[in-house]
This record gives structure tokens, sequence and C-alpha cells, in this order.
């Protein structure tokens, strides 16, 4: 049972990582979206890491060092919209059917699409890394922080893919699913702690701040790439993604349970 | 092992708020056979077959496929069952190899076994030299045999096809129609749908005329062509006047053997002329040009025929069965209903 399940997620998952491949200008814009991220932000706002405090609150002077978390985020989220995309996708031109009539597990639908999705991740934040190394910026947690950036991006990506996924099978419809999907990744983001640390960010920003998902995230990735190792921060990260990943990804295998059978 | 392969009882779906897709059904479909569900868009064809290949849940009956009850053990009805789809199924980002592989490797098949299957599958629907390239360059009636094949990939006992020719060039058409008959002929029992009575006419041993969500008739094409008693006379006229119509129509109706004489139409053309059902057509043909030449009116143009499922149709339901296009409430909620725009 455990092993025919393993051996379905792969070869879903490879049917997911062929079509990716073929399809070269949606890899063109998956690497350019975080360059422009990167290029943008950090050359418009170079002065906030000049601010009073910043240095004391993040341990670094240079905003694109700090910036690079947001970017990070930005691109994880926007590949996780892509994982309810395909599945409309599946659902509309019959290939779903297809799927469901074969004697495979639901699940393994689900994340053969995830763990897909989950290496287009990794690649494209070892991309943003690369840039970011470009840039100037240094790892203070050295190569054993970037597997742990890596592994954290995949981990996020996959639990944040589970809203995608559960919008998209609620609503079967490709546009709901980019627009619930845009309208919650960047008020999320603007109101964490990705794009300034929570002490600068005024006083109801900061209370939502503390609140959003995202903050915790956004400071496991600075924290790994300015100071190094803080377990507490690692922690908090940990227990943020296992409460979003359980949350969406047990509603999204219930929805696509309940919705067919 | 019993003989009937597929048993469906008193089977019904309802979606909200009360509309009855499927409203108590019941039919058995023999080992071997092709068995057709022949009948209009919303005639329930779609859900019905969704419910058999576990695709939907019913509302209430029971269904069993091979002994098994789709509600029980869904994984073992799908190992024993094929589906093709009305919206074909497949990848276009794939190659036809590749998705066939794909889908024996849904059916659990090793590397080696898959190749070994698929190349012997495209070979039945023809696609050796297309099979690498990508689906998206495949023609409709390509995709269409490559998603039948892809059904067969398990070698199924049972094949259900969802309205496999809608959509297809005369000539894709005829080709499915072939493979149907070869599947079927090497033991395939083959539960079809279609919207087209020369397709029921033509692949079904038996067949169920459905409207509604109800089963109007069951038999055989021949049986219940049979039940009509009658050929069918078509008569169009030189003058093209309801008045030549109606003095032809009245002449006629006098002869012994004529069971029924249809309406002037209204918009009488050369195209459009009068429908008799006759008993024994063929040896009432020269009194009925006599009597209508008697008439005062020339006929241009006849024709003698066998009746068709149409006029079965027509007889069971009051409609005829192409020109209605009804509303599709219900498809529109089934999983993978929509197509994609094209």
């Amino acid at each position: 049972m455990k092993m025919e399940w393993g051996s379905e997620v792969l070869v879903i998952f490879g049917r997911w990582n062929t079509k990716l491949l073929r399809q070269p200008i949606v890899i063109f814009f998956s690497l350019i979206n975080p360059l422009v991220w990167f290029l943008l932000f950090t050359q418009a706002f170079s002065a906030i890491g000049g601010l009073p405090n910043f240095q004391g609150l993040t341990g670094t002077k240079d905003y694109t060092t700090f910036f690079t978390a947001a970017v990070i985020i930005q691109t994880v989220t926007s590949s996780a919209l892509q994982a309810g995309i395909g599945l409309v996708n599946d659902l509309d031109s019959g290939f779903m059917d297809k799927m469901r009539v074969a004697p495979i597990n639901k699940s393994a639908i689900l994340f053969g699409k995830l763990f897909s999705d989950a290496i287009t991740t990794v690649v494209q934040v070892i991309i943003i890394l690369a840039i970011g190394l470009a840039l100037g910026v240094q790892f203070a947690s050295g190569i054993a922080g970037v597997v742990l950036i890596l592994a954290f991006a995949a981990a996020f990506g996959i639990a944040w893919s589970g809203l995608s996924l559960f919008v998209a099978l609620t609503t079967k419809s490709t546009q709901t699913t980019l627009s619930v999907g845009l309208l919650t990744t960047f008020p999320l983001l603007f109101l964490s702690a990705a794009v300034l640390p929570v002490k600068l960010l005024p006083n109801w920003v900061q209370s939502v701040a503390i609140v959003n998902p995202f903050t915790y995230i956004a400071e496991v990735f600075q924290s790994l790439i300015i100071r190094g190792f803080e377990w507490g921060v690692i922690g908090n990260a940990l227990a943020t993604i296992l409460i979003i990943g359980v949350i969406t990804l047990t509603a999204s295998i219930t929805v696509f349970r309940r919705k067919i059978s | 092992m019993s003989n009937v392969i597929v048993e469906v009882k008193d089977l019904r779906k309802v979606f909200a708020p009360d509309i009855k897709a499927v409203d108590g059904i019941s039919f058995q479909v023999q080992r071997g056979e092709i068995f057709g569900f022949l009948g209009p868009n919303g005639a329930g064809k779609s859900t019905t077959i969704k419910i058999l290949t576990t695709l939907l849940a019913k509302t209430s009956g029971s269904a069993t496929i091979d002994g098994q009850d789709i509600d029980e053990d869904q994984k073992a009805v799908r190992r024993i069952i094929g589906y093709s789809s009305q919206e074909v199924g497949v990848d276009d980002d794939l190659t036809g190899r590749e998705n066939l592989i794909l889908q024996c490797r849904f059916h659990h098949m090793s590397k080696a076994k898959s190749e070994e299957n698929v190349q012997s599958l495209l070979e039945t629907v023809k696609l050796v030299e297309a099979a690498d390239r990508r689906l998206s360059t495949y023609s409709g009636g390509m995709r269409k045999r490559l998603d039948l094949a892809s059904a067969l990939v398990s070698d199924p006992k049972v094949l259900f096809l969802d309205e496999p020719t809608t959509g297809l060039d005369p000539q894709s058409r005829q080709d499915i129609w072939e493979y149907v008959k070869r599947l079927n002929q090497k033991g395939v029992t083959i539960f079809l749908t279609t919207q087209y009575m020369e397709e029921a006419d033509r692949l079904a041993n038996r067949l169920c005329i459905v409207d509604q969500g109800k089963i109007v008739a069951e038999g055989t094409p021949k049986d219940l062509k049979a039940k009509i008693g009658a050929d069918v006379i078509n008569l169009r006229f030189k003058e093209a006047s309801a008045d030549a119509c109606s003095r032809a129509s009245q002449a006629i109706r006098g002869l012994a053997g004529v069971k029924e004489v249809g309406i002037c139409p209204a918009d009488l053309t050369s195209e459009s002329g009068l429908t008799v059902l006759a008993q024994d057509g063929a040896s009432l043909v020269s009194q009925l040009v006599k009597a209508v030449d008697g008439a005062g009116v020339t006929i241009d143009h006849l024709t003698l025929s066998a009746p068709t499922l149409d006029e079965v149709f027509l007889k069971l339901t009051g409609r005829t069965l192409n020109v209605i296009e009804r509303k599709e409430t219900v498809k529109s909620r089934g999983w993978g209903a929509r197509r994609r725009a094209r």
C-alpha cells in the first residue's frame, strides 16, 4: 500500500516535470520574475538600509541582503499558485477523470503535483540566492544554512500550495484561483516582516504582522542569511509551516475526496 | 460466471435543487455485447456513465460491474473498466506514447511492460507514426483514437465510451466504429452512449432509448424499428404548393395498407414533402403513384425506406432526435464537463 502510493506519486511527479520542461516560456518567466523583484525593490528602496535602527534591528545595513527573504517568499508563493491552476486545467481537459478512473490513490494525484512544484521552487530559490550573491549578499549560515533555506522554501511552498489547491477544487476556476492567490499573497507579504523589520512598521501593521505567518517565514530566511542559526526563529518557522500545511492540505484532500464520491 | 456483466437497478441521480438527471433506470448488459444508450443531450447518458465508472456518486439505486458493487470497492471496479470520456482526457504537452505509458503506469505496470503494451496499442489504433509527436499536433480523430487506446491499457472487461464520435468528421467516425467492432470481437463488453441513431444502429447489439433521465424503450435496433410496423415512403412533388400536397394526401389516404399520412409541411419546398407510413410499402408504390397522378399531381421524387431509430424516437417521445438542443443544465455540474475553449 505504502509502496504503491510512493510509485503513484512518482509517476504523477514525473508527468508534471515533463510538462514543465516542455514549456520554455513558463520557465523563462518563472526565472525572470525573481530577478525583476530583486532589482526593482532593492534599487528603488536601497535607502531603507540607512534608516536609524535598521542595522540594530536586522544585523545588516544592506537592504538587498535583507530583502532577499522577501524575494524568496514572493517566488515561493507565486509558484504555489500554479498547483491549483494545473489542477483546474486537468479538470477542464478531462484528464482528471482519466486519473480518477484509474486505480490510484486520490492523494497521490495531489502530492505528485506538490512535489513537482517543490522542485521548481528549489531551483528558483537557488537562482535567487545566486543573484543575491552576485549583488553582494553574504550568507552568514554558510552552505548548511543555504540548504536549510532551500528546505524551508520547499516546505513552505508545499504548505502554501494547499491554499491554491483548495480554492481550485472548490471553484474549479483558473480566474478565481489566481485572484484569491494574488489577493492573499500581496497583502500578507507587505503586512509582514518581509519588507521592513517589524519594529519599523506602523503600529497597526505591527499587530497584523505578529499574527501573519509570512512574518515567521521571512524572519527565518533573514536570520539564516544575515545572522546565522537562531534556533528560536527556526522553531517558529517550522511551527508556522506545519500549521499552514496541516490546515490547507487536509482541507484540499477532504474537498477532493468529497467532491468526487 | 454470470452472463450479466453490468447490472443496474433503479438508479437515480438528483442534482440540487431538484434536477432528476437519472430518474430510476434499470438495465442489464450481457457479457460480450455492445450495449447502447441512445438519447439527446441532457437525457442523462453521461451522468449514468459517470456513476458506473465511479466518477460520480449516485443518489439511490444499485449497480454492479462483474459482480462488484460500484460503491463497495471502487478500486476493484476501476481495475476492470476502461473509460473514454466525451472530453477526450489526454495531456496535450505529452506525446502519444507518453500519454499511453502514463496510463499504464496508473495501472501499476512496470516500465518495460508499459512500453511493450503501448507499442501494440499504438498499432491497434494506427498511431505508430505519430506516436512521438505531442498531442497538441494531433487532429480531433487522432486524439480520440489515442484516448480510446488509453482506455484499453488495462485490458478492461467493460469499456465505457461516452459519445465516442461526437464532433468527429465522417472518416474518423468510421475508423472509431471499426475499432469498437474489432475490440468487441476480441471479447470486450462495450457500453456506449450516443446521440446519433446511425451509430447506435450500426454498433449496438441491444440498446436503450433514453429521454429526460428515463429509459423509454429497450431492445435490439431491429426489434425497435419493427415496432413501428411500417415502411416509410417520402414523396416530393413537381408543384411545390400546399394545394397540390393536400390533394395528393387525400388520394393516398384512401388506399388500403396506408397506416398514416403525414401533414403537409407549411413551407412546402422542393426539399420537403409528404411522409407516408405504410405496411408492405414496396407493393403499394405503384398504386400510390397512380392515385397521386389521378389527383392531378406529378411526383418529382419518391423514396421507400425502412424506418430508422429516428422514427422510433419520434414515435416514443413526440420529438426528433437530431434537432433537439436542450440546455445542458446537468452536464455542466459534472466534473471535467467543461471543455477547454478551442
